[in-house]
């Protein structure tokens, strides 16, 4: 079997790009058999080079405008919903990745969609109230401990819109006093979080999401299962 | 360029994390200075990461005069009711109950800012005891290193705001990018020893400095402001270095009217999204038309300067 290349695109017109990038690189020891390449993507003709994609945090908002000024909307689309590639969104890239978003800006914003969902912005409030909490995630694997999930100025899932059960609850949080939100989603190829794994030290999504990248693709090479391991040094494990 | 700020580093606090991340989700992006919803809503949709609520523009503050204190809170009031990117507001320099009425308002972050007059001579304010976050101008690695001891969770250049002339804003960032390459070889050639003297020079902390040595950068977000007037001020301040640039009076000030100042807005956008694009930075030169006209730093007297204030 020749070794597998993979490109995996941060899209970087604003926002946590380099963070998601230094993750990339240290959950990609994972997987020695596959050649990754990380690309920040800021045209047309870069994304046309990715086969799977992480949109940022960042703000919603703007990057809405520049993706539109830079034709890069519908480009993004068809990336999502007609090529079905991978693609991971973080914050604000949950938020583009919903099919609705509520409490937006005056005249409402244009999202890419992908996620049968829709997301509220800013769910918590202002800056003051962003937090860190504990979750639970049960993908990361069996006897996996808690993960520290980042939420700034975080968006929710506020509803599931779909009524065929394809989108996929992953996470949940709930802030004392406050009802359970909904904080990671799958639909297909398409996950989202509120929060930012990318601002910990942790490993742990990015690995898994690299390995369904991996198995998307159709060449695993590690066997069945995803592996999962917590960064360099570690032997991972198939669950 | 694989700086990675705060993540991988574990020992900072989440206090710190959730502060100095949502800077971290401003890179790239620009924030304006408004005085009212009609410049915020203009902002907000030509693409602005955050705006900036204050009662007057610097090149304003700097032609009437007296003295620049926090703005109205119900002005600040309306703007976060008028847009949903984060809002934040200036405080004078030591005026811990100027920040502690902007924590209250539910501000994004606090601009602890020599723009306004000092309020106090000795002591800038204690930044960790809050729990909104700040950003605070810097003309050197030392300044830069003393906030963030103090808490702040992003930094600028001082610039020299309200003039419309990049100059200042150009030396302290070439200032803050020569010292840290200084620590650098310090760490390399005399490693904690080297660390320990450098830091004594520079009046900074050694262990904030050993850190921006091993980063290569400083270990909080580091924006432009003061002086940045149009599209290709905003490139350069990006191509120095910076990761994402504030714009005081450019877009409003000398503007001809709302659609102007919305070009001006789009334009700068645009620019520090392509910062090393030429094509887009030509396009964004032409939409951005006429510039304020600005006052040169180098015709302003001493006490007319406004960097000086903080030390």
């Amino acid at each position: 079997m020749p070794p597998l290349t993979i490109t995996v695109g941060v899209l970087a017109l604003q926002g946590g790009v380099v963070e998601h990038i230094a993750l990339l690189n240290r959950a990609s020891a994972n997987y020695p058999s596959v050649t990754f390449h990380f690309l920040e993507v800021r045209t047309p003709e870069q994304l046309s080079l990715c086969d799977a994609l992480i949109i940022p945090g960042g703000e919603s908002t703007t990057m809405a405008i520049v993706a539109r000024r830079l034709g890069l909307l519908e480009p993004l689309r068809e990336f999502v919903k007609i090529n079905n590639k991978p693609v991971w969104g973080t914050c604000a890239g949950l938020v583009m990745l919903a099919e609705e978003a509520s409490a937006t800006k005056q005249g409402g914003q244009e999202l890419i969609g992908g996620l049968d969902v829709r997301v509220l912005r800013n769910k918590f409030g202002t800056q003051v109230q962003s937090f860190v909490a504990d979750l639970n995630l049960d993908f990361l694997g069996e006897g996996e401990g808690p993960f520290r999930g980042v939420f700034i100025r975080a968006p929710v899932v506020e509803e599931v819109i779909d009524g065929d059960g394809r989108v996929k609850v992953l996470g949940t949080v709930k802030k004392p006093g406050e009802e359970e939100d909904i904080v990671a989603v799958r639909q297909g190829n398409v996950f989202g979080t509120s929060f930012h794994p990318e601002l910990t030290g942790d490993v742990r999504v990015h690995a898994w999401w690299l390995g369904n990248v991996v198995e998307a693709l159709g060449q695993g090479g590690e066997g069945k299962g995803l592996v999962v391991g917590k960064g360099k040094g570690d032997a991972g494990k198939v669950y | 360029m694989a700086t990675n700020l705060t993540n991988g580093i574990s020992s900072i606090s989440d206090d710190f994390t959730v502060k100095a991340g949502l800077a971290q989700m401003l890179k790239g992006g620009v924030i304006m200075d408004v005085t009212n919803v009609e410049q915020a809503r203009i902002a907000e949709e030509a693409g602005a990461v955050a705006v900036m609520a204050l009662e007057r523009i610097p090149s304003d503050i700097r032609k009437v005069g007296g003295v620049a204190r926090m703005s109205n809170p119900e002005m600040i009031k309306e703007i976060q009711a008028a847009v949903t990117i984060p809002v934040m507001a200036k405080a004078r320099i030591g005026h811990i109950v100027e920040c502690q009425i902007l924590e209250a308002l539910g501000i994004d972050y606090v601009d602890e800012s020599e723009v306004l007059t000092p309020a106090d001579d000795q002591y800038h304010v204690q930044k960790t005891d809050f729990k909104v976050p700040f950003v605070c101008g810097c003309r050197n690695l030392g300044e830069a290193l003393r906030r963030i001891k103090e808490g702040a969770a992003f930094i600028r250049t001082k610039g020299e705001a309200g003039t419309g002339d990049v100059v200042e804003a150009v030396k302290h960032i070439r200032t803050v990018n020569a010292e840290i390459a200084k620590a650098k070889a310090a760490l390399a050639s005399e490693g904690e020893l080297g660390i320990a003297k450098l830091a004594r020079e520079i009046g900074a902390d050694p262990i904030l400095l050993k850190q921006t040595a091993e980063l290569g950068r400083l270990p909080v977000v580091n924006f432009a402001a003061g002086g940045v007037a149009t599209p290709a001020d905003a490139a350069l301040m990006m191509q120095l270095g910076c990761d994402g640039v504030f714009v005081g009076s450019g877009i409003f000030k000398d503007a001809l009217d709302a659609e102007h100042a919305t070009k001006r807005a789009r334009a700068i956008v645009k620019a520090v999204a392509n910062w090393t694009d030429k094509k887009a930075l030509i396009e964004a030169s032409i939409e951005h038309g006429t510039a304020m006209k600005g006052i040169s730093n180098a015709g302003l007297k001493e006490d007319e300067k406004l960097a000086g204030r903080g030390w």
